[in-house]
């Protein structure tokens, strides 16, 4: 098996007067990873249908390798869809599941049972062929869903949200070894999620759409620590924010002035003097002191609660009616009590302005 | 029975087991052993009143003319003649003896269990009989045929609203009474009717005798028990999640692979329903083939039992046939849910 690249040019969609997806272009490497994160109705779905074939673009072109697709169905595409709930065949035994594609192609049963036994020795799931799938467990049903879609060879396989329904340890496991499988079959995987996790963990790259536009497309480090737009530095991860203005940009960074004082941070695209700006400031960089000693602004909050997350403890302050949180590693000798005041240190290299403009007049 | 009384308490839960029962008893195990029980006998006359009936006739024939022959004798003073005379009078008087010992048994019909209802059904009844299941089993599968894809648009490929508009089309004609609704088809494939206009209009030579051939039964049928299959069928096919039918796409498969494959497999229950439904209302109908054929064409087998039990008044055999009737539906029904692999409980669905 081998992957294709997908290039989309000015690919869009409109229903009616509703434009789902704006004119898109991109283009996938072959053999890549690829995700598209984005809140419920950003148009990720629609993009990947119209992929899949089961949508034709009301404009623009879309091309699986050399050759130009965007007139053909989904049956006549190099492409296999992974569904959200995996629409497997509940009549039909798991090995019949897998080698349906074989069987619409007119291969030998004793061929699909052989490739359907290699298929699911892939995904860990040998001797399970003669199942029903009703019978296997949720994280096996979504192996068999993936075996399913390898059967029929694809260049590009394409996943809506497969891993939705899934507890969370399985989900975590599930990550690992689609990662595993795209790793030994080559094929270029297209995973439509809203999930940052699964985004940030499996891809090669992300791609980040909201309301029908690609804001920014990177490796997974580009698109947190360096967000293009103050929508996807909301979006992916946490981010404290502070409001202001910014006063000069010079070598890389913004002096901005907040209603606490005067804050270096690192200058985000499109800024320029005198714009408004938000400085995002993730919780995991804020640096809690006891003191307001060292680089960077410093803000006095008075603690509120604490909140246990696991291997990290999300702590909440109050800064004079702004809120701000910060993470702090969960070993055991951070001990704040409600009520005391704390200072929280924002080095320049841990905070990014971003024009204030989309972001602003959502809220 | 247990389960009843704890969700309904002692007295509703009697009630509601008493209703069941006098449902079932009444309904449905009452009548059927009324009919079996009829069907199993007949009135026949006793062995000894049928030999006494030809001796009694025998007796009147010879006792007539014995007394001819008296009458010719009278007034004879031959005493040859006298001498007959006396012995046939000897004769007669023990004839009428014997007349009067025979007349007075009991020659009453009595009733007598037997399965000859059963076996004793003609050789043209038997034809038409099998005519009939053949008949009703074409008719459930042109209803199949003409329900399906409806089904199946109605059910998947149409928006909402204009699902809807499609079932309610269809069930509009059945808000009038079935009669109607064969009439307007009679008049339709009448000799002289829409249908022949229309065709004499497009140049036909002559009429075609859609009622005289048994056809016109056919349409009106189908047309008449359409719904029964229609619903069943859209019922199972709307529960199908459409993303299986579109993974069969994804993966490559041809419309009639989809449909073989995923569709049809998954509707069987609703088959299974819809054919059982028109095949026994096909085989029980009365009026369809009395109006579309009035007599010009061959009976149904429903009119055959109608006329044991009306024209004919003979009840036992009309049940025995209507019961025979029965089994072979009994019969279908499990064949259908052999033949599709459906339990009770999918049918219940």
């Amino acid at each position: 098996m081998r992957g294709k690249s997908v290039s989309l040019d000015s690919v869009s969609m409109r229903f009616g007067d509703f434009t789902a997806v704006q004119p898109t272009t991109l283009t996938i490497q072959a053999g890549e990873f690829f995700s598209i994160l984005g809140p419920s109705g950003c148009g990720k779905t629609t993009l990947l249908r119209m992929i899949s074939g089961f949508m034709s673009p009301t404009g623009g072109t879309i091309r699986i390798g050399d050759a130009d697709v965007t007139a053909l169905g989904p049956n006549r595409r190099p492409t296999a869809l992974i569904f959200q709930n995996l629409a497997l065949f509940p009549l039909m035994p798991v090995w019949e599941n897998v080698a349906f594609g074989l069987e619409v192609r007119g291969v030998s049963r004793r061929d699909r049972r052989e490739k359907a036994e290699e298929l699911l020795a892939l995904v860990a799931l040998d001797g399970q062929g003669d199942k029903l799938p009703t019978a296997l467990s949720g994280g096996q049903r979504q192996r068999v869903a993936i075996a399913r879609a390898l059967a029929v060879e694809p260049a590009v396989l394409l996943l809506d949200e497969p891993l939705s329904a899934l507890d969370l340890k399985l989900r975590q496991h599930m990550r690992t070894e689609l990662k595993e499988i795209q790793r030994k079959t080559g094929v270029t995987f297209l995973y439509i999620t809203h999930d940052q996790g699964e985004a940030l963990t499996m891809s090669d790259r992300v791609a980040v759409m909201r309301s029908g536009v690609v804001e920014q497309v990177g490796r997974g480090d580009d698109i947190y620590d360096n967000p293009a737009t103050s929508f996807v530095a909301s979006f992916v991860g946490e981010s404290n924010r502070l409001t202001g203005t910014v006063d000069s940009i010079s070598g890389g960074f913004a002096t901005v002035s907040t209603r606490f004082g005067t804050l270096t941070a690192r200058s985000g695209p499109g800024l320029a003097a005198g714009d408004k700006t938000i400085v995002f400031i993730r919780p995991e960089r804020t640096r809690l002191q006891d003191t307001p000693d060292g680089a960077g602004l410093a803000l006095r909050g008075t603690f509120l609660r604490r909140d246990l997350e696991g291997p990290f403890i999300n702590l909440f302050f109050d800064c004079q009616g702004t809120p701000f949180s910060a993470h702090i590693t969960n070993d055991s000798r951070h001990a704040a009590e409600t009520g005391t005041d704390h200072w929280l240190r924002i080095a320049p290299e841990d905070a990014l302005a971003l024009p204030a403009g989309a972001l602003a007049r959502d809220e | 029975m247990n389960a009843v009384y704890r969700s309904y308490g002692p007295l509703l839960g009697t009630i509601i087991l008493l209703g069941v029962a006098v449902w079932t008893l009444a309904m449905i195990v009452g009548p059927q052993l009324f009919m079996i029980e009829q069907s199993l006998w007949r009135m026949e006359q006793p062995d000894s009143a049928v030999t006494a009936g030809m001796r009694i006739e025998e007796l009147n024939n010879a006792l007539s003319l014995a007394q001819y022959d008296l009458g010719a004798l009278e007034g004879t003073t031959d005493p040859d003649k006298m001498a007959e005379r006396e012995k046939l009078a000897r004769s007669v008087s023990a004839m009428e003896q014997e007349l009067t010992t025979l007349q007075g048994q009991d020659t009453a019909p009595v009733k007598v269990y037997t399965i000859s209802n059963y076996t004793e059904m003609s050789g043209y009844h038997a034809e038409i009989f099998v005519k009939t299941i053949g008949a009703s089993l074409m008719v459930t599968l042109i209803a199949f045929a003409v329900c399906y894809p409806v089904a199946y648009a109605a059910a998947k490929l149409a928006k909402p609203e204009r699902a809807a508009l499609i079932l309610l089309g269809l069930v509009i004609p059945y808000a009038i009474n079935e009669l109607l609704r064969v009439f307007a088809w009679l008049m339709i494939l009448d000799y002289q009717g829409v249908a022949n206009s229309v065709l004499l209009w497009f140049g036909l030579p002559e009429p075609v005798r859609f009622l005289d051939s048994g056809a016109g039964v056919f349409v009106a049928m189908v047309y008449a028990y359409v719904l029964f299959m229609v619903f069943p069928i859209y019922n199972t096919i709307e529960t199908l999640d459409t993303n299986q039918i579109e993974a069969a796409r994804d993966l490559g498969a041809s419309t009639w692979k989809i449909h073989s494959r995923v569709v049809l497999p998954h509707a069987k229950p609703g088959i299974a329903v819809g054919s059982i439904m028109t095949f026994m209302l096909s085989a029980g109908s009365f009026s369809v083939p009395h109006i579309m054929t009035r007599g010009t064409a061959q009976p149904w087998f429903s009119q055959l039992i109608y006329s044991k039990f009306y024209d004919s008044f003979y009840w036992n055999q009309g049940a025995a046939y209507a019961f025979t009737l029965l089994l072979v539906c009994v019969a279908f029904i499990i064949l259908m849910m052999k033949v599709f692999k459906v339990g009770i409980r999918d049918i219940a669905k």
